[in-house]
């Protein structure tokens, strides 16, 4: 048997290591490097932690929290959701090949090609409140994209529409390569629909539930820009859409204070590290509890 | 993006060489009387360049290509490569390359701040380095292009401000349509006919903010005696607070409390709305210049323009208003020489004509024989906007902080009736101070911008006076 040094290995993946740390090491150091910079063009004078201080000071980073936690409020219908409908498809009710080719069209188009759409849709007096004022629902009628206080859930209803076709179609694959033999047993034991789902179906869906649950939570954390940016227009009215990508965004292109930007990425990464750690003890909690 | 230049790169010597025989054949056969801009020296030498361009209307590319094509057939062996870029990203891809060393050799931008912040950071070469100052002036770069007696840009085309109406609907109303009110009271008796006949009177989009930002230009105009008024009210030398300086936004808060403005302004975009004018479902709106070609192609001379109506007590109050967007030279590209020389082209008389031939707008050199204007709504835009005494767009004056979190927001909240136009004052001023916090180092910058702008105004009122 040939011996290696203990190094060897570390020799063969230090290549790849390498490259991971100039392609995802070397921006996170420059925007920690940023963020303590009043940044002119590439580099400019260090500030200390003044970009941290305007960041805690602005009402406006406030706002942006809280739209994003409504948001994330949103993965427990996006998740619920994708899990009805697919499973209302497993279950092979008529038509079901036709529902699920377009349950996944959202998905393939392009999220800007969607905004486009809704944003026509909804308009004060855009296609659903002509349907609505037609049908004597006046007063259902809102301003779905103009009024501050309603344009985030506007939003957050079009996030779940779209998205849920990605979960759907995931937990259909899942739900497709389940041993039928299993449910075709409880049948035969007497179980209705809620107990084959309940018992059966469900448990089955935990990991990949588990997977898409992460999926949704970093979409709705990290990637809402394109929907806030363009179907209520640049996080209005008044930042009433207004998230945190997008206020990194403003700091960065449109108020021109890449430090500011860099700052707020800072505190972004932060967080997420720390709902990661969360994440992966409490898995590995619940992997511990059932390997016992 | 600089481009490696495929053969050798033209020197500085060559090209004073080459220029040296331009200059002396024009003195000895042509004599002194032929215009600066006749003919854009021949190049000898070979390049390979780069042009960014975005315009209000992107037909106008059409244009650009064609002046390629005829500068390319005229200077052999020099290749210019256009790219077409997204209004969102003009400056701030402009800004990122330069900072890398490898900006356009030909560079479209904004007026004001947009270009000027690059020109402290050192990005931006003045053109009367390499262009004579009799064009530059004629282009009509707009005093906002100059700093510290330098020129930043040549100008391409204007941008009139106008508020514009649907005559149909005035007549309609019982309106004189060819008599538009030219005081806010008058305005605002307008106002309650057309609501009153069932028409939707003003208004436009807010949801992407540029409507609001066109009402700031022409609104608080009318509070200044001098563009560089507004620089001081963001460094601090004036106040918004002070009543005469969001007197603007009461009005705007007038017009939403009387039922005058359309009811779905806050959830659609500016163009979606503003065009809605053409059909007669806006009776007025704001507007552009680049627009209107596109509105007299569906309604003819039933397009009628205006400037926003007096209320203001500033000497700028009433003055039209006119925007240039143009054209600069970065101070990292190989080929300043014939960048200048290309732009110098293309404010050749051909070039010129051409631009109206193709586009039916016109260029914003003030010597273009506008004789050739065949339609009476485009000719009062450039007797008005472009000829007569105009004024500059003070929007371009405007740090994006300020963009973002006072005028966009201002704006929506009192059209939502959320805000009073006092209360915009004093966000405003709020917004202004956080801007002065965060950019202490800009403060000196733009306060000599500010002197550069008085200068320039006294310049004008001077010519103004004399002529």
């Amino acid at each position: 048997m040939v011996r290696t040094r203990q190094i060897t290995p570390y020799l063969f993946v230090l290549p790849l290591v390498a490259l991971l740390a100039l392609i995802f090491g070397y921006p996170l150091v420059k925007v920690v490097d940023f963020s303590f910079k009043r940044i002119r063009g590439f580099d400019g004078a260090y500030v200390g932690f003044d970009n941290y201080n305007a960041v805690f000071a602005d009402p406006i980073f406030g706002e942006a929290i809280k739209h994003n936690l409504i948001l994330l409020v949103g993965v427990i219908p996006l998740v619920l959701i994708s899990l009805v409908i697919a499973i209302a498809l497993y279950e092979r009710m008529r038509g079901w090949r036709i529902y699920r080719t377009l349950v996944f069209l959202p998905y393939i188009i392009a999220i800007p090609i969607v905004g486009v759409v809704l944003k026509n849709m909804f308009q004060f007096n855009g296609p659903v409140n002509e349907t609505l004022r037609a049908i004597g629902l006046e007063g259902a009628a809102l301003d779905w994209l103009g009024d501050k206080d309603i344009a985030i859930y506007t939003v957050l209803g079009m996030i779940v529409w779209r998205e849920s076709a990605f979960g759907i179609i995931l937990f259909l694959s899942r739900l497709l390569s389940l041993n039928e033999e299993l449910i075709e047993a409880a049948h035969l034991d007497g179980a209705n629909w809620w107990e084959r789902t309940r018992y059966i179906i469900l448990p089955q869906l935990k990991g990949v539930i588990e997977f898409y649950l992460v999926i949704g939570l970093i979409t709705l954390i990290a990637a809402v820009f394109a929907y806030v940016y363009i179907v209520p227009g640049k996080g209005g009215p008044a930042n009433g859409t207004m998230v945190l990508e997008l206020y990194i965004y403003n700091w960065g292109f449109e108020k021109r204070l890449p430090g500011i930007a860099s700052a707020i990425s800072v505190i972004l990464f932060m967080v997420t590290i720390v709902f990661m750690v969360i994440l992966f003890r409490m898995r590995r909690g619940a992997a511990a509890e059932a390997l016992q | 993006m600089t481009k490696k230049t495929r053969f050798s790169p033209m020197s500085r010597r060559s090209f004073l060489k080459g220029m040296g025989a331009v200059g002396a054949g024009l003195g000895a056969g042509l004599g002194s009387t032929l215009p600066a801009f006749a003919k854009s020296a021949r190049l000898q030498d070979t390049a390979n360049l780069s042009l960014w361009w975005w315009a209000d209307d992107l037909t106008f590319g059409g244009w650009i290509e064609d002046t390629i094509a005829a500068y390319e057939a005229a200077n052999p062996g020099v290749n210019i490569e256009s790219l077409q870029q997204d209004v969102c990203c003009v400056i701030s891809q402009f800004t990122t390359a330069a900072a890398a060393g490898e900006p356009p050799d030909i560079a479209f931008l904004f007026n004001g701040l947009y270009h000027m912040e690059n020109v402290w950071l050192g990005y931006l070469d003045p053109v009367n380095n390499y262009i004579p100052l009799e064009i530059i002036e004629q282009s009509n770069a707009t005093a906002l292009s100059r700093y510290q007696g330098n020129y930043y840009r040549v100008g391409w085309y204007p941008v009139p401000l106008v508020w514009e109406y649907n005559k149909d609907v005035w007549d309609q109303a019982g309106l004189d349509a060819d008599n538009p009110p030219a005081t806010w009271d008058e305005w605002m008796a307008a106002l309650e006919t057309l609501k009153t006949a069932g028409f939707t009177p003003f208004g436009g989009g807010l949801s992407d903010g540029f409507w609001g930002e066109w009402y700031l230009g022409n609104a608080l105009t009318q509070a200044l005696d001098s563009p560089g008024e507004a620089v001081e009210l963001f460094i601090g030398d004036r106040d918004f607070r002070e009543p005469k300086y969001w007197e603007f936004w009461t009005k705007l808060e007038e017009m939403a409390r009387g039922g005058y403005l359309n009811d779905d302004m806050l959830s659609v975009d500016l163009f979606t709305a503003i065009n809605k004018v053409v059909t007669g479902e806006l009776a007025a709106t704001q507007n552009v210049g680049a627009v209107i070609p596109s509105h007299i192609a569906q309604i003819g001379d039933r397009v009628g323009l205006m400037t926003m109506p007096v209320y203001g007590q500033g000497a700028l109050a009433g003055v039209p208003i006119t925007d240039s967007q143009g054209w600069g030279i970065p101070t990292a590209t190989e080929n300043k020489e014939i960048a200048a020389d290309f732009i110098t082209f293309m404010q050749t008389p051909e070039r010129l004509n051409r631009f109206w031939e193709m586009n039916h707008y016109f260029p914003a050199n003030r010597t273009w024989d506008s004789s050739v204007i065949d339609d009476p709504v485009i000719q009062l835009m450039w007797d008005k906007w472009v000829a007569g005494n105009i004024t500059v767009y003070i929007p371009n004056l405007m740090p994006g902080l300020f963009w973002t979190d006072a005028m966009f927001v201002s704006a929506q909240e009192i059209v939502a009736g959320n805000m009073t136009g006092e209360q915009a004052g004093e966000q405003n001023a709020q917004v202004a101070q956080q801007w002065r916090d965060l950019n202490p180092d800009l403060i000196e910058n733009y306060r000599i911008y500010a002197q550069s702008l008085a200068e320039a105004e006294n310049a004008t009122l001077e010519a103004t006076e004399e002529a």
